[in-house]
């Protein structure tokens, strides 16, 4: 008996314990959702909704939307000053300002970060939606459409700023090389101008009109925002056909009668909205991170960071009588339209209005995701393409367009006459109806006239070099010889 | 699970028989402490047994025929056996170090048996210093064994054992208190440690298999024992202050320094206030300690009780923490051949957090800004028209007012910990031992944290009224945070114990072994518009109930491991030793074809002191070989399993209101399996000139492969750092540790010990291309400092070189032809070497004379760089150091020690790293015991004690002992948020009854 209990117990001991340690060390993860339970949980249209969700959601991070994109698109200009104190360089918003950022520049690296993980996103839901068998078939190809629509945006937003990247079209697979390379590897700005022209005709073709949303979907991507969109593409690359073809199909907009309620919160979704970057300014909040603070007047009175401020130049550049001037600008001293004072000790002149949200008359939950809803494109946009496609390609209605919007302005008819003269009708009206809507530093890369008003606003823009800024070093280190920095920067 | 708890009652109820005649009795030592493991031998009936933990026995033998009783450390006996209870007493062997007894995985090893490098440290070791966490405690006091402390009011120091071998998640140690896994031991009372041992080879941590990778501490909590109840009176008071300090400009200063910086003079130089932030934002230290343990023994039953509280005030205002424990362990001898014990350990801590940030911020805000105005509001950073500190104004930096940012900062926090366990130690046969043991964990965490919003709002601008505060915003937040866990072990094994032949002396040990790190659940309830009141901090009396949110509700991932081992150790002669262990475990982190993973281990030991030609030797007392190889596994890494993510963070407001995203922010490689660690390792212990020289030599050579690192996929990828095997990385090293004990005269006993570790660390090899410059120790302001790369220490920092000034006094930076440029690129960086000390060591004195009892520890490391991280926060508008102030370049000055004043964030480079090597009197205690006092107290003993009073650094901020997230990779070894390392001054007292 004694003999043989030991053999027993161990025996027995190993085989109870071995046939449940398999099942024993089974544990699935109960933190998120796994992805192998993707058709348990995720195979309906909410599910397929929420993939999309996510791309948009990626616009409201303070890397793509705010701060250091602000830093690219307007603090490089004419039309911005970096603002706020002497003393706070906003990590290198100094060197926006003087056209001295280099590869390692916070802002440059941001914005590059932030559209492709919003562009990873895109790739992702491109990647689930099809595996959702019981999603509705109608709603998931709108919802392929709208991914494709954001992912167009957000390689726009790259090729204005680098020049060619890298094209990364789908979830690629860490082991394989060949998905790799893709990443690694830039692309000219053709291809991949190309290749966003074939995701918005793809959008086009998928999307329903404004019109067609409901109440609950409003702000999803439309097929006039893809053709709005697309315009824009043709219209960077001269494609004036292009431009004047997809203008002419943008139907169901026009213009609002009031310049200042644009960007006001009572101004969301109007006729003139064409796409917008939505603030959702409930509890909890989700809305664009740091737009309002980090532009918000600063010190005695203030409500913000005092950064991205109206330069004298823009302010001067108005024609008297232009509604857009006290629309765009806050001046220190004054009382705004909710009838907030602001201090003559602010601690600069001037800041940028289209960043205000009121705390008392407007939607408010705190002042880092605020309601702030960014104006994308719009009607007036629509209507400055169409006429600056027909003064450049010689054929098409120049002015009707822009009287349009100088009459909303509170301005008489353009007295320009010839293409010249026109071309820079044209170019005023941009910057004083776009003023601070992230487009000035790339038009005036686009036209030309960027070394002209650079050396007027004191600044060198060297020609060869600063059409582009450069890629971030950490990319070009990542990439390890497969992608080479953009001229001059290095 | 129901299978084990089956097995485990199943063993419970073994029917416990007896067999033949026996002869029962026990054997002590002279103060008649029964001696656990003494073999009984029977000369005539050839029968052995061996006694049990008690000293008891019983074996099978005729009265009146010889018993032969050995012990290792006694000297042998013989004895006539008796049917009356036998009481036998051995008397101590002159080899008084044969007694010593190591504690190893699932075991006991005598000392001169062990072929494993394992550092033992006694409960005095560990209550000489007055910390409140025994790792802090026996810094410097082992060789091979780096503590980076911490005096941050309750938090645990790192422990490092031979070198750091990865750099994601899992770099601490495991430790084993009473047989319970857990990561910290930051609820254990110090006074309550019996003992703790640091398994350092991989020989001795293979038993633990992918646990084991950073090494093994176990620790064993103090039974009661003696005959009579004792109780034991510890307590102590102390105060504490910053051992060192940083000399910051004063506002004239900063005011010119800022004028230069700005090419303006809007600062006036004649300022109006000069604050002193850190003395604003700083007090006395103090802290205190009460101690009382009763503990005993009778026939059946061990006990002890203890309690204890600690109560520290930090020395940053309005930081706080106290921690009460609770300690009951018990035994109970059921029968001869069973024994459970049982230990039992509460422990609450609370605490009121403060945010470090504070430290920093007071080092940057401006000492021409009032901690208030003379109106009463707050101080902030504006300057008015006169060049003077003022209510209106340009805001001219971001930094806060550090004061009121530790006065809005309201936070409580209370942690309950309990561990339990049960073990069942049942003999089955001579010689077979059959252990059986539960340890539980439970965790209860609770917080509040209070942000009064409108104040904060008002605080900002002094221009502000309540009128205009929006009407919308909350008046004040209050977060509730709860969350818990269950974690439980069940170990069961065997143990056999046999002799024969005098000469062979085996044991084998084979055993299982099952965890679970239960799920731990958070949840966080947001609400406002509470009471100002904390005694009213429930979301209940908010006035905005609809406002009540629940911002955070997780659910944690488990983890199981279920493992089996077997060790075989040998003893011939008591000469040549031979350890062989295997260990094989299943882990839940990983995918199903990585789970299981083999630990193996061998060690071998040759005491040469026993051959012949050195048995008589005079000078060589003891003198022990040892060597091995074993491989170690480590199962800490996230739950390999992809996954989606979603909620706060993926939502977007549509027209309908806010709708949730999902997506994958991280993706997963499903090959992730365990980093591997081999290690081989050679040592020597010896005792020299009548033992009064004792110490030990190890040499090491560890490699990790598979190491884990968090690795930044390239950013056209668009996800986050994701864990994957990245590369190999080497620790060689060798420790020696040295103590001579003597004594002159009858009155004077001293001893001098010394400890030096040296530590090679390398990334050997990188194979995952991705890993391949990944950066880290980012310092919040933008840039980088340190970068992982083949050839140098994990953590390194990379760094561009300062070159001198360019004519306006601005750095220039070499290239990497060795030219100076004032736009350096990315690849004109360099390795500086790293926040890792290549060598560390500790010195220890002490003496006794009569009833004075004096010593002093020390500690030191070097080789090690640290980046003065604070001192590049300065982007325009904040403070800098006095000696920044006045001596920077200018035309006349064009060798100065600091560029030409700027505004701009400061790109990395060496002119913000410094050596962090140090020396630190860590302790120095003088004591007095006085003779027997009252009838009642048997023994009293008063005490004074320094704690850190003197420095030698070269290091120009607070601390280069900068331990922060513990990744040498990320913060570790960067002085940016941290709290000062203090200097205490304590008296305290020990009485017995």
């Amino acid at each position: 008996m004694k003999k043989i209990f030991l053999p027993l117990t161990v025996v027995t001991l190993a085989m109870l314990l071995n046939s449940c340690a398999n099942d024993f060390i089974e544990a699935s993860t109960t933190e998120n959702i796994a992805e192998s339970d993707v058709l348990n949980i995720y195979n309906n249209d909410e599910g397929a909704k929420s993939f999309v969700t996510a791309i948009y959601s990626n616009s409201l991070n303070w890397n793509a939307s705010s701060f250091s994109w602000n830093g690219l698109t307007s603090i490089t200009s004419d039309d911005a000053d970096k603002g706020s104190d002497p003393g706070d360089s906003g990590s290198d918003k100094d060197k926006c300002d003087a056209l001295t950022l280099d590869a390692t520049s916070l802002s440059v690296q941001d914005v590059f970060e932030a559209n492709y993980q919003g562009i990873s996103k895109a790739n992702i839901a491109l990647l689930y939606l099809p595996k959702l068998d019981k999603a509705s078939t109608v709603i998931k190809t709108r919802l392929t459409a709208e991914a494709k629509f954001l992912r167009a945006l957000m390689y726009f937003n790259l090729v204005r700023c680098y020049g060619g990247v890298p094209i990364v079209d789908r979830v690629p697979i860490p082991s394989s090389q060949v998905d790799t390379d893709m990443t690694l590897t830039r692309k000219t700005k053709e291809e991949v101008y190309a290749f966003i022209q074939t995701d918005l005709l793809a959008a086009i073709e998928g999307l329903p009109e404004k019109s067609g949303y409901a109440i609950s979907d409003l702000g999803r991507a439309s097929k006039g925002a893809a053709r709005a969109l697309l315009a824009k593409v043709y219209l960077y690359q001269s494609n004036w056909q292009g431009v004047k073809d997809q203008c002419a199909l943008i139907t169901g907009y026009n213009l609002v009668p009031n310049y200042a309620t644009i960007w006001r919160e009572a101004g969301e979704d109007s006729v003139e909205s064409i796409f917008e970057i939505r603030g959702y300014g409930g509890n909890p909040s989700q809305g664009v991170e740091g737009y309002m603070v980090s532009q918000g007047a600063r010190g005695t009175s203030g409500w913000g960071w005092g950064f991205n401020t109206p330069t004298t130049s823009l302010a001067n550049s108005y024609e008297a009588g232009d509604v857009r001037r006290n629309a765009t600008i806050v001046f220190a001293g004054e009382t705004m339209w909710d009838g907030r004072i602001v201090s003559p000790l602010v601690a600069n002149p001037m800041y940028n209005e289209k960043a205000y949200v009121s705390n008392t008359v407007e939607s408010f939950n705190g002042d880092w995701e605020t309601t702030k809803n960014i104006r994308v494109l719009r009607f007036a946009e629509v209507l400055l393409m169409q006429a600056e496609a027909a003064n450049e390609s010689g054929s098409g209605d120049v002015t009707g367009p822009l009287n349009k919007l100088r009459n909303r302005a509170g301005l008489a008819n353009t007295t320009a006459v010839g293409q010249a003269s026109l071309r820079t009708a044209i170019r005023n009206e941009r910057r004083h109806e776009l003023a601070f809507e992230h487009d000035r530093w790339f038009d005036l890369v686009r036209t030309g006239q960027a070394p002209a008003a650079m050396a007027a606003n004191g600044k060198t823009f060297v020609v060869g070099k600063h059409e582009l800024f450069p890629i971030p070093q950490r990319f070009i280190n990542q990439a390890a010889g497969k992608s080479a920095q953009n001229p001059m920067y290095n | 699970m129901r299978n084990f708890i089956f097995i485990f009652l199943g063993l419970m109820l073994l029917p416990a028989y007896m067999s033949g005649q026996a002869i029962k009795g026990k054997v002590s030592d002279k103060n008649g402490v029964g001696i656990p493991g003494a073999i009984i031998i029977a000369v005539d009936s050839k029968t052995t047994t061996d006694t049990d933990f008690d000293g008891n026995f019983s074996i099978n033998a005729k009265e009146g025929e010889v018993l032969k009783i050995n012990m290792v450390g006694f000297d042998p006996l013989l004895v006539k056996a008796s049917l009356l209870s036998m009481n036998v007493t051995l008397n101590d062997s002159k080899d008084t170090e044969l007694k010593e007894v190591v504690i190893i995985g699932y075991g006991t090893r005598k000392k001169a048996d062990n072929t494993g490098a394992i550092s033992q440290l006694s409960a005095t070791d560990i209550t000489k210093t007055k910390v409140l966490n025994a790792v802090q405690a026996i810094q410097g006091k082992a060789a091979g064994v780096q503590v980076i402390g911490t005096d941050v009011p309750g938090s645990s120091p790192s422990l490092i054992i031979r070198g750091i071998g990865t750099a994601l998640g899992g770099r601490t140690p495991l430790f084993v208190v009473d047989g319970i896994p857990t990561g910290s031991i930051a609820n254990l009372n110090s006074n309550d440690i019996a003992s703790f041992d640091v398994l350092k080879d991989a020989s001795s941590l293979a038993i633990y298999g992918n646990q084991a990778a950073n090494g093994v501490v176990i620790i064993t909590t103090k039974k009661g024992k003696g005959d009579k109840t004792t109780v034991e009176y510890e307590g102590f008071y102390g105060v504490r202050t910053p051992l060192k300090t940083v000399k910051m400009a004063g506002s004239n200063r900063f005011a010119f320094y800022t004028d230069v910086a700005e090419q303006n003079t809007r600062f006036s130089t004649d300022q109006l206030y000069n604050t002193n932030w850190f003395d604003e934002i700083t007090q006395l230290g103090t802290y205190s300690s009460n101690n009382l343990s009763l503990s005993g023994s009778s026939e059946k039953i061990n006990y002890l009780f203890s309690l204890n509280y600690y109560d520290e005030e930090g020395v940053l205002d309005g930081l706080k923490f106290n921690r009460f424990t609770f300690r009951n362990n018990n035994d109970y001898k059921v029968s001869d051949k069973l024994k459970i014990t049982q230990t039992l350990s509460i422990a609450n801590s609370k605490s009121t957090p403060k945010p470090l940030s504070a430290f920093t911020a007071a080092y940057r805000q401006s000492p021409l800004v009032p901690v208030k105005y003379p109106s009463g509001q707050w101080g902030m950073p504006i300057i008015g028209a006169d060049g003077q500190a003022s209510t209106t104004g340009a805001l001219f930096n971001n930094v806060g007012n550090p004061v009121s940012q530790l006065s809005f900062f309201t936070e409580e926090q209370q942690n309950l910990l309990l561990q339990g366990s049960l073990a069942l130690e049942y003999k089955i046969l001579n010689g077979l031992k059959f252990t059986s043991r539960i340890g539980v964990e439970y965790n209860n965490f609770k917080r509040f944290v209070y942000t009064p919003s409108r104040e904060i709002w008002l605080a900002v601008d002094p221009t502000r009224v309540v009128e205009s505060y929006s009407a919308l915003d909350p008046i004040n937040e209050l977060v509730v945070g709860r969350s818990d866990y269950f974690n439980w072990n069940f170990d069961n094994f065997l143990t056999y114990n046999k002799k024969f032949g005098e000469i062979h002396d085996l044991e084998f040990t084979l055993g299982m072994t099952a965890q679970e790190t239960g799920s731990k659940e958070e949840l966080d309830v947001k609400g406002r518009d509470v009471p100002e009141n904390s005694d009213y901090w429930s979301l209940n009396l908010s006035s905005s109930l609809t406002n009540n949110v629940v911002t955070k509700h997780l659910i944690g991932n488990q983890r199981n491991l279920t493992g089996y081992f077997a060790r075989f150790q040998y003893s011939l002669m008591e000469k040549y030793l031979f350890t062989g262990t295997i260990r094989r475990d299943g882990s839940s982190q990983f995918a199903s074809n990585q789970k299981w993973g083999n630990f193996p281990s061998f060690g071998l030991g040759w005491v040469v002191s026993k051959e012949d030609f050195l048995k008589d030797s005079k000078a060589i007392n003891f003198l022990k070989l040892r060597g091995g190889w074993g491989r170690l596994g480590n199962q800490n890494v996230p739950l390999n399993q992809q996954t989606f993510a979603s909620g706060t963070g993926f939502g977007y407001g549509f027209g309908g209101g806010l709708n949730s995203g999902t997506t994958i922010n991280v993706f997963i490689d499903p090959t992730v399996g365990w980093e591997v660690t081999e290690e081989a390792s050679v040592g020597v212990d010896f005792k020299l000139f009548n033992s009064k020289l004792s110490g030990s030599f190890d040499w090491y050579n560890k490699n990790t492969s598979n190491v884990i690192l968090n690795v930044i996929p390239a950013f056209t990828v668009g996800t986050g750092a994701t864990p994957a095997h990245s590369g190999e990385i080497s620790n060689k090293g060798y420790e020696l540790a040295l103590r001579w004990d003597n004594a002159i005269g009858d009155n004077i006993k001293y001893w001098v010990g010394g400890n030096y570790s040296s530590n090679k660390n390398l990334v050997s090899k990188i194979y995952n291309p991705i890993a391949i410059n990944q950066v880290g120790g980012f310092i919040g302001n933008g840039q980088y400092t340190k970068q992982l790369a083949v050839g140098q220490s994990i953590g390194s920092f990379y760094l561009w070189e300062v070159a001198g000034y360019d004519a306006a006094g601005n750095f220039l930076y070499l290239d990497k032809n060795g030219l100076a440029t004032a736009t350096p690129a990315e690849t004109d960086r360099k390795y500086f070497g790293s926040s890792l000390p290549t060598y560390y060591y500790g010195l220890n004195f002490g003496i006794e004379y009569k009833n004075i009892d004096f010593s002093v520890d020390g500690y030191g490391v070097g080789g090690n760089k640290v980046y003065n991280g604070k001192k590049a926060q300065r982007f325009g508008g904040e403070n800098i150091e006095a000696d920044v102030a006045t001596d920077f370049w200018t035309p006349t000055n064009t060798t100065a020690g600091n560029p030409t004043p700027f505004n701009a964030v400061p790109i990395s480079s060496n002119y913000y790293l410094e050596s962090g090597a140090f020396f630190r009197v860590n302790n120095i205690t003088l004591g007095y015991t006085l003779p027997k006092v009252t009838s009642s107290i048997s023994s009293m003993r008063i005490y004074a004690s320094a704690i850190n009073p003197f420095i030698s650094q070269k290091f120009t901020g607070y601390s280069s002992e900068l331990n922060n997230d513990g990744n040498p990779m990320e913060s570790q070894g960067i002085e940016l948020d941290a709290y000062p390392i203090l200097s205490s001054f304590i008296v305290g007292a020990n009485l017995k009854f």
